[in-house]
């Protein structure tokens, strides 16, 4: 019953958003901006707000939401933590990087290899749409590379299929360097494995130089999106349980958060939806307060915050990361509204676990390390993994995680060496 | 996965669940049966109905392939933080939990979908 009426809330929210663009736009802006969007290069960072128009991107982003939630759907999966945040996360990405035509390959190869296996596509179904974030490798090939026709079309599929069918086994294999304490596992995953692609494209000859478009100047309507979408979800929260969501709210917050926490499992649907609601609009408010633009990638940023307020995140284990990257942003004289700057503070929340197991210095610590790496990490892989942020979140995490799985294997030595000696100085 | 990898992970996590109490004895047998596999797991830590409770429950969560395909690979692998029984529950058919006199016995099944968990000849004392 509350996943039909999850359904429900999810679908509402993609018509909201495919009537918001028709009616600000017209019809023909908003098609004439979609198929622009379909045929633009969409490495980081291609704001597809100003790509094609506002209306084209909400209609883009509209369209791979309801790609992954289709598929939730036919392959009988559940709609809870882990889906919600994957379709959030698409619908995020739609706004600046994804796009019907470039996730499908990706999907189509991780399908292949659950084929191949003997599993069912539901046991990979996470990585499938999680991992779509190699979609502009894509666009890439063929757009960007200098390959001509049908062939630049037949390597580029490939790639994405062949990307697809790589996918599962890194997954699995980055989910024991951080050891769930990275939210954006896929980002890691894709990142590393994007390294090789850029690599390849890179001994092949090919440019991977980095470029920004970014949309300096936002309507009202995309500033006013992200608060009244979370609005929608408090509204929904309270709805479902109007008896126990504050009390089920407050039991989210003792979680650490850790790769899997499925809230709406762990604790209740009403909850987790007040959770979400909650992240969006305290998102809105930083962002807001910094100064910094609702474009498609902070709408995008904010929009995967909010499907991780499913799926790990809230607010008290969020807060300390965003203050970790703030912080780093004014010791080293950043800009807090600059794109790198705001988009670490939204998507380093992914780092939001570690502040839930280990407390507020440490979420403040990988916040501030992350902010400072992952300005880097756009480069290595060319800015095709669209998760750069889950990449350098991942690099992060696997760093505080070794020196913390050390300092607890060795505590009790350290502590047995100190007695060692007090006792010897004793006789 | 493979199964011998399948099972060091789930006794991986299994040892950690139970090492998280301190406990001074723990013996974990594994009996392979006719239509599947027992992983029996016991300790000398009493623990309370509701703690007993609790563990049924993560033992045996709803069916999740989309978690125990992907994040079920974390089981015995991720030992900072604390242990994770719903990994474990995602990946079995069914876990049985019983005080016994001086402690508690964990039984878990693995077996194909028509297995009958009752056929096993693990006595429940």
């Amino acid at each position: 019953m509350t996943e039909k009426k999850l359904y429900l809330l999810m679908i509402v929210l993609i018509l909201m958003l495919v009537f918001t663009a028709f009616l600000s736009e017209g019809y023909h802006s908003v098609l004439t901006g979609f198929v622009k969007i379909q045929s633009h290069p969409a490495r980081l960072i291609n704001d597809y707000t100003i790509i094609g128009s506002e209306g084209g991107a909400l209609l883009n982003c509209s369209i791979v939401g309801l790609i992954g939630l289709f598929l939730v759907y036919i392959n009988n999966v559940r709609l809870s933590g882990p889906t919600i945040a994957a379709v959030f996360t698409m619908m995020g990405f739609g706004l600046f990087g994804k796009t019907p035509l470039n996730i499908i390959p990706i999907i189509f190869g991780v399908f292949l290899l659950a084929k191949l296996v003997r599993k069912k596509f539901s046991e990979y179904i996470i990585i499938a749409l999680f991992g779509t974030a190699l979609g502009p490798m894509i666009n890439y090939v063929i757009l960007e590379s200098g390959l001509k026709g049908n062939m630049a079309i037949f390597i580029g599929v490939t790639s994405g299929v062949v990307a697809g069918l790589l996918l599962p086994p890194i997954a699995i294999a980055m989910l024991n360097f951080h050891q769930g304490y990275n939210l954006y596992n896929l980002g890691l995953s894709c990142g590393f494995f994007a390294i090789f692609a850029a690599a390849v494209f890179s001994s092949a000859g090919f440019d991977l130089t980095i470029k920004v478009i970014w949309n300096k100047n936002p309507s009202t309507l995309l500033v006013f999106l992200v608060p009244t979408i979370s609005i929608l979800f408090l509204i929904a929260g309270v709805l479902l349980d109007y008896k126990k969501f504050f009390l089920d709210f407050s039991r989210i917050l003792k979680l650490s958060g850790r790769l899997p926490s499925d809230f709406m499992e762990m604790v209740s649907a009403s909850g987790a939806l007040i959770n979400i609601g909650l992240l969006g609009l305290i998102c809105s408010l930083y962002v807001y307060l910094v100064g910094a633009d609702f474009n498609g990638p902070v709408i995008g940023g904010i929009f995967t915050v909010m499907g991780f307020g499913a799926f790990g995140k809230h607010v008290k284990n969020s807060i300390p990361v965003i203050a970790g990257v703030a912080l780093s942003c004014m010791v080293f004289g950043k800009a807090l509204s600059a794109p790198g700057a705001i988009l670490a503070a939204l998507f380093g929340t992914t780092l939001a676990p570690i502040a839930g197991e280990f407390g507020f210095l440490a979420g403040i610590s990988a916040g501030f390390i992350h902010s400072i790496l992952v300005d880097r990490t756009a480069a290595w892989h060319g800015g095709m993994d669209l998760y750069n942020n889950g990449f350098a979140g991942g690099l992060t995490a696997t760093l505080i995680i070794a020196v913390i799985d050390w300092y607890v294997g060795n505590k009790d030595e350290m502590i047995f060496f100190r007695k060692q000696k007090k006792h010897v100085n004793k006789e | 996965m493979q199964k011998k990898e399948f099972l060091m992970h789930l006794i991986g996590e299994m040892g950690n669940f139970i090492l998280d109490e301190n406990p001074s004895r723990m013996v974990i047998s594994l009996h392979q049966e006719e239509d599947g596999i027992h992983l029996c797991i016991i300790d000398n830590n009493q623990r309370t109905e509701e703690e007993i409770e609790d563990i049924k429950k993560a033992l045996n969560c709803q069916r999740r392939p989309e978690m125990a395909g992907y994040y079920g690979a974390m089981a015995g692998h991720d030992l900072v933080g604390h242990a994770r029984l719903n990994l474990i529950g995602w990946q079995v058919k069914h876990g049985d939990v019983s005080s016994t006199d001086n402690g508690t016995k964990i039984d878990l099944w693995l077996g194909s979908d028509q297995f009958d968990h009752g056929k096993f000849n693990i006595p429940s004392k």
